[in-house]
């Protein structure tokens, strides 16, 4: 995305050049005053907030509200039960996304074609929705208990309201981006390669963990944080098919912010947030190298 | 090269996933036609459009839906009035910055939304903007930049230099040029990127529901409170009447997105 135009188009000259410059930075001038208003001023003062306490003798530096969180035995447990089933999501999507895009790359016909769809359906369907009709497959007496019973299956327990719920329902909605993802990595390796290996007798996990694994780290990487960064601060599915607690940080945020809490909600936030830079910045450091390689 | 000899393996997966990706959905369209659906049985009894009628003839869900067209259809559009020049104006003038501006459009995407959210809210909440129209339409704005600034520059960087060169040697204008050559051959990709976000804002409960509620109910925040209720064929008629024309508009955007552009977009 970010590869260097070398020479624009239309572009002669000095004076053309300046006036260039001038009407780029006007052009981007407005989604940029509504980043620095959204998101920059907004998180910037927030976390100079949580850093911070107003006393007698006025605001001074202080981690109290911390400390407060951490002290806490309820709040500690949300953000543990939070990672937890955010890295077990991504541990499951990222698997079975690797499994399919490793079907795909080495099938092809309608099948292959169909199996593509499906995994790509999730793109086009929403959080709210999702997570509705998670609650009518799922649920009590839902359609999914419907068919395990009419095969003769009578033991199910339903995940709905339990940590699998949402569980299930992240893994279901995170399959599209990594199966992209993971795709665009395999069809960087040469089918050459790959029989170049087979003929020397290498079978297939041989194939998979010394050609094909070193050439998807980077893919690995990208679809983990892509995940991650959509599970962690999630709201509505957690909300819809999760316990009423523990709690994930969303649902937690959201209902500390409603009962009119709001230090105690950026103090949740910015932890939160610290929790996803870490992630996040693997994420862009992939990203900018992807990007200088090509 | 070895393809798979046995479509039976390929079956058994086809019917998996087809259960898993379509079952959840299926569930939701059987209850939007459902009149009476008790169990154990796998079908409904009794068909009908009864929750329809049930549905469309109570404002206090016509008017969310209402609300909601309004603010998604304003957020849109004005997300595309200034997200696109700068999509033209990063894919296609050099200006000091350019590089690193266009980069923190998409990083922006790397921090989790809802905290996002929750710090615009505690401005907003000091600034008396919760629950106010404008409020909530400059936060779903910012839930559009990604779609409008990546996608469309993508586009314009793929419009091929040579027949824009070709008008400026004719003596064009850079904006006759634009107007004329670049901007139709872009307008497809326009139009997806506008389709997408209105899509996405319109389903999107996180803004509407720490900067808009409770003044304001959006047609997710109907939704959301529908999904608990006892009578389940109401949340499923909202689901498939406000969804599948979505779901049909996203479908026609497919053609102009292609899988390898949307990894490519998110860095792989």
């Amino acid at each position: 995305m970010v590869d260097d135009l070398t020479a624009p188009v239309g572009s002669r000259g000095r004076g053309q050049m300046m006036g260039q410059g001038f009407a780029g930075l006007a052009l981007v001038a407005a989604p940029l005053v509504l980043l620095i208003v959204l998101v920059l001023f907004p998180t910037v003062s927030m976390v100079a907030n949580t850093f911070h306490v107003t006393g007698e003798g006025g605001r001074a530096f202080s981690l109290a509200k911390f400390a407060a969180f951490f002290a806490d035995d309820y709040s500690v447990e949300n953000l543990r039960y939070t990672l937890v089933w955010t890295v077990i999501s991504c541990g499951t999507a990222l698997s079975i996304s690797l499994g399919l895009a490793l079907y795909l790359r080495f099938s092809e016909g309608r099948i292959a074609t169909m199996i593509h769809a499906l995994s790509l359906f999730p793109l086009f369907v929403p959080a709210i929705v999702i997570s509705y009709a998670m609650v009518r497959f799922l649920g009590p007496n839902g359609l999914f208990q419907l068919l395990l019973e009419k095969v003769g299956f009578t033991g199910y327990t339903t995940p709905y309201l339990t940590p699998v719920g949402p569980y299930i329902a992240f893994v279901w909605e995170s399959l599209p981006l990594p199966v992209l993802v993971l795709s665009a990595g395999l069809a960087q390796v040469s089918d050459h390669a790959i029989e170049a290996a087979r003929d020397l007798g290498a079978g297939p996990v041989r194939i998979f963990s010394q050609i094909l694994l070193p050439q998807l780290k980077r893919s690995l990487l990208i679809g983990f944080a892509l995940i991650f960064l959509g599970v962690v601060g999630s709201f509505t599915v957690p909300y819809l098919l999760g316990p009423p607690a523990p709690e994930m940080m969303g649902v937690y945020m959201q209902r500390t912010l409603g009962n009119m809490r709001p230090e105690e909600a950026q103090v949740q936030a910015v932890i939160l947030m610290a929790v996803a830079a870490i992630v996040g910045g693997f994420y862009i450091a992939t990203m900018l190298r992807n990007q200088r390689s090509r | 090269m070895r393809r798979s000899k046995t479509p039976f393996g390929g079956l058994i997966l086809l019917a998996a996933m087809g259960l898993a990706m379509l079952g959840p959905i299926m569930t939701v369209m059987v209850w939007a036609f459902a009149v009476k659906w008790r169990y154990p049985n796998l079908v409904p009894s009794e068909w009908g459009l009864k929750y329809w009628h049930v549905i469309l003839g109570r404002s206090t869900v016509i008017e969310p839906i209402l609300t909601s067209l309004a603010l998604t259809s304003v957020a849109t559009t004005l997300a595309a009035l200034i997200c696109w020049p700068a999509a033209y104006a990063f894919a296609r003038l050099q200006f000091p910055g350019r590089q690193l501006l266009l980069f923190s459009f998409i990083a922006a995407n790397a921090v989790p939304k809802f905290t996002l959210f929750v710090s615009i809210a505690v401005v907003f909440l000091q600034l008396g903007m919760v629950g106010t129209f404008w409020g909530v339409v400059m936060v779903q704005m910012l839930s559009a930049i990604l779609f409008m600034i990546w996608i469309p520059t993508a586009a314009f960087r793929g419009i091929p230099p040579a027949l824009e060169e070709a008008g400026f040697d004719l003596g064009a204008s850079r904006l006759r040029v634009f107007w004329s050559i670049t901007l139709p051959q872009a307008m497809p990709a326009l139009a997806a990127s506008y389709v997408l976000a209105f899509v996405a804002i319109m389903f999107e409960v996180d803004s509407a529901l720490l900067i808009g509620a409770p003044k304001i109910t959006t047609m997710p925040l109907l939704m959301l409170s529908l999904s608990a209720q006892v009578i389940v064929q109401e949340a499923a008629v909202l689901c498939v009447m406000i969804w599948v024309p979505c779901f049909a508009l996203l479908l026609l955007t497919r053609r102009f997105m292609s899988s390898k552009g949307i990894a490519q977009g998110f860095g792989a």
